[in-house]
């Protein structure tokens, strides 16, 4: 394998995580990590001639991230493409095998692997110690979109110990009613920490919809949006920032609630399972 | 017959009202939000009734009545089924310019996104009067090509704009591009109020000479309308109730289109009776286009543009097939 191609932020994070990092000839526009990508020349994601052009011995690719149209084209016109299909943490340790043997770096792959589990179950397995709370992911605030059951958000919603109140069959981040963040089941809100979602989670807050989040009934937990946005090798760290921001939420109700401050009845879960639209 | 259809109409209007303040969303259920009705209630209940419910109710009442009034007066100035407030380009020039502040603005500055649709709109109603202007003054025809022109361009701005978006604010151009009201707040609607309260007055005014107009200018001229006074008027009026609409909703086809036609097929087609019960009409249509669109699917939303085409193109076809 001389000549490595891929078509998206997370595989291309995949490929340098996997040591193949020297065989990358391109990346797409969006990626910027690890910083030895800014040396990689651009190739948009949709232009076949243009990454045929380069002569890939494999192009990689994503289901969520990438045009299925423009990958068959790939196929058709002879490219070898292995796409990626992410949407859970036990998806992410597979890919990073499934990288390492197509790329040939098997053992590398193996290693990597195995890692991201480990890491993935140590902070499960930290988080088996806090309250299960009802929770959305906010991917947007105006309008609200959230990530539904089936997407890797949700599923390390669950692994933090979160019940995902997303609806489960509207799509994998449907836009939802604003009404949602007066529910009075919802106890957190997990968002990326971006300058932009930042900004209007405080026009949010200033508007009628925003009332419990200004309250502190809904508490925001605000995860590495570099980490959280892409599910990619440095995937764990979101969920362990995540199940951290949990711990450090959990002893400040403690605080304020006094020991022994569980969820109530009507706010713990399982009584409220996630909904269906 | 037509007093029995008015009556249904403000019954249709207020039980859309009521259903949309009981009904209206997944985090108070109705018989809570009964009780604040009622005068009672809990204040978390009472923010989710007043501060939700109630302006978003509020704006697609006033969204609704905009685009089918704008829909009814364009119809009969420029003497063609076809014009509504998209045809001629007002919608488009105010949705591509609250998408072109939604793709470049800053998150903070977001709130100033219906002031560049109310700029847009009134820049394509601009464009949309000079390109009509030949030799002879405007006509009706130049009127509709250069409207169809217009939008024409905006769309392709839109389009363009769309490609280029940055993946996080699609969901908020798709909703100005596509109609939503779960942004609605009081301000708003504070906001669009003399948007559409001094148009629909304008257009209450000249609904007479509407009615002589879509006879014809020539004929309307010899009963005495001021033909290129009416229609100066009677346009920058419409596209105000556009403009205002646009910016607070984004665009929501089929309301201002067909709205007229199902009143004329109801009511006949003396426009001074038409105007006010096809706001009317388009207010309820509009307030139980937005129920079902984020009701039917709850907690999900739906556009409220395409829920106002589904119900009413179906409804409008068997009127239009049962008419004489």
């Amino acid at each position: 394998m001389r000549r490595v191609l891929p078509l998206a932020p997370d595989v291309t994070e995949l490929a340098f995580a996997v040591g193949a990092g020297n065989l990358v000839v391109a990346a797409t526009p969006a990626a910027d990590f690890p910083p030895d990508v800014a040396r990689l020349p651009r190739v948009a994601p949709n232009d076949a001639e243009a990454i045929l052009a380069l002569m890939p011995d494999i192009v990689l690719a994503t289901t969520a991230g990438n045009d299925p149209r423009v990958v068959q084209r790939l196929r058709q016109l002879g490219a070898r493409v292995c796409s990626m299909d992410v949407t859970s943490f036990a998806r992410l340790g597979d890919a990073c095998r499934l990288a390492g043997n197509v790329l040939g770096l098997k053992a590398e792959g193996e290693r990597l692997g195995r890692k991201v589990d480990e890491r993935v179950a140590e902070a499960t397995a930290r988080a088996r110690a806090l309250p299960e709370r009802n929770a959305l992911y906010v991917v947007w605030w105006e309008p609200l979109i959230v990530a539904a059951p089936g997407t890797f958000h949700d599923d390390m919603l669950r692994r933090a110990g979160l019940v995902n109140l997303a609806p489960a069959s509207a799509g994998r981040y449907p836009r939802v009613d604003l009404e949602l963040l007066l529910d009075p089941l919802l106890l957190v809100v997990v968002a990326p920490d971006e300058r932009d979602l930042r900004e209007s989670y405080a026009r949010t807050i200033g508007s009628p919809a925003g009332a419990r989040l200004a309250s502190g009934a809904v508490r925001v937990l605000w995860i590495p949006a570099d980490l959280a946005n892409r599910p990619g090798p440095r995937l764990p760290g979101a969920l362990e920032a995540l199940v951290a921001a949990r711990e450090a939420d959990e002893r400040q109700r403690t605080r304020v609630e006094g020991p022994g401050s569980g969820p109530t009845p009507e706010t713990s879960t399982p009584t409220r399972q996630r909904r269906t639209s | 017959m037509k007093r029995a259809a008015d009556l249904a109409l403000v019954v249709v209007l207020l039980a859309a009202a009521v259903t949309a303040l009981v009904f209206g969303g997944p985090a108070a259920p109705p018989g809570k939000a009964l009780a604040v009705l009622s005068g009672g209630g809990t204040p978390e209940v009472r923010t989710i009734v007043f501060g939700l419910r109630m302006p978003r109710l509020a704006l697609a009442l006033f969204v609704g009545a905009s685009l089918a009034l704008a829909g009814a007066a364009l119809q009969a100035l420029l003497s063609n089924p076809l014009a509504d407030p998209f045809l001629l380009g007002i919608s488009g020039g105010g949705a591509a310019a609250a998408t072109a502040a939604y793709v470049v603005l800053p998150a903070a500055a977001l709130g100033v996104v219906p002031a560049a649709a109310m700029a847009g709109a009134a820049a394509s109603t601009g464009l949309v009067w000079w390109m009509a202007h030949g030799p002879l003054g405007p006509s009706s025809t130049r009127m509709i090509l250069a409207g169809v022109a217009v939008n024409a361009a905006t769309s392709a701005a839109i389009l363009t704009m769309l490609a280029l978006a940055p993946s996080p604010r699609l969901p908020g151009v798709i909703a100005v591009t596509m109609g939503s009201l779960a942004s609605a707040s009081a301000g708003q609607v504070a906001w669009l109020a003399p948007y559409v309260v001094v148009p629909t007055f304008v257009l209450l005014l000249h609904g007479r000479d509407l009615g002589l107009l879509a006879t014809g200018e020539e004929s309307a001229a010899a009963l005495g309308v001021e033909v290129a006074t009416v229609r100066r008027r009677v346009f920058l009026a419409a596209a105000a109730l556009s403009g205002g609409a646009v910016a607070f909703a984004g665009v929501i086809g089929f309301v201002g289109l067909v709205t007229p036609h199902l009143c004329r097929l109801v009511w006949g087609a003396n426009t001074r009776r038409l105007l006010p019960r096809a706001a009317l009409t388009g207010a309820a249509l509009t307030v139980l286009g937005d129920l079902l669109a984020h009701r039917v699917l709850s907690p999900t939303e739906l556009p409220v543009g395409v829920v106002t085409a589904l119900l009413g193109v179906p409804f409008f076809v068997v009127l239009l097939r049962r008419a004489p």
